[in-house]
């Protein structure tokens, strides 16, 4: 797969918006995420991946009747803020130009928000369905894991170029 | 908080007095550079200080982030939560 150069990436413009850089399947990968994501937020059942990216807030375990106060305020809208910013990073994505052999997007500040976050919520799924550490892994290509794996690698160097420009 | 009235035993105001604390734990995914990027967003630190912050979650497995009144850490776990941190609150006793 052609990658980007990272020092390409991501380009800041004069009027504060960033530009992306993406190669044809790298466009394509992005595009799968959003549906992707959405069915994962839809399932009610717990498992590790949800409480992952809904986690309990109150570490005392008894604390049942807060956490449940707790779950009943915030829930909603940090399900909400989450699908939101798949509207909106699919949005980007449409409008995604082709310039020269890359596809080009500027993104708005929030747009930017909408992109961290939908990275950021994709490795946590994979990372936590592959169970990654913090040292990184070969598999062999026939690996089921593979293919998820080298995709949350990828997402992995695409957010933290992103990251980089922010900081 | 109760308002006072008489004068409490020592002990007594100390315990209700003391915050809430926010700790954010040591998770394999979250990258070190957006770690320091969501404390300087949320909750206005230095550089320097969210550097130091994450790399206390990094090498002693948690921090405490932040502190206050019940109502202020919740709101501050549920940012933590929309921006994919792994955060618990508790009362220290």
């Amino acid at each position: 797969m052609p990658l980007m150069p990272r020092w390409k990436r991501f380009r800041p413009e004069r009027d504060g918006t960033l530009t992306v850089s993406l190669a044809e399947e790298e466009l394509g990968l992005l595009r799968a995420l959003p549906d992707q994501l959405r069915e994962v937020f839809d399932e009610h059942e717990d498992d590790p991946v949800r409480a992952r990216l809904f986690p309990r807030a109150y570490l005392d375990p008894t604390a049942e009747t807060e956490e449940a106060e707790w779950q009943a305020l915030v829930g909603p809208s940090l399900l909400r803020e989450r699908l939101d910013a798949l509207e909106l990073i699919s949005a980007t994505l449409g409008r995604a130009e082709l310039v020269g052999d890359w596809w080009q997007i500027h993104l708005t500040p929030d747009e930017v928000q909408a992109w961290l976050g939908v990275l950021n919520d994709t490795r946590l799924v994979l990372g936590t369905r592959l169970g990654v550490t913090e040292e990184e892994r070969v598999l062999d290509p026939a690996d089921p894991d593979a293919g998820p794996y080298a995709l949350y690698q990828w997402l992995t160097w695409v957010q933290g170029d992103l990251i980089e420009e922010l900081l | 908080m109760p308002v006072e009235v008489q004068e409490p035993a020592v002990e007594e105001l100390t315990v209700t007095d003391k915050p809430w604390i926010v700790i954010v734990w040591n998770d394999p995914v979250n990258l070190m550079s957006y770690v320091v990027y969501v404390f300087q967003k949320l909750f206005g630190y230095s550089r320097k200080k969210a550097t130091k912050l994450m790399r206390q979650v990094h090498e002693e497995g948690k921090a405490i982030v932040s502190d206050g009144p019940v109502e202020k850490c919740e709101a501050d776990v549920a940012r933590l939560h929309a921006h994919g941190l792994w955060a618990t609150m508790e009362h220290p006793s």
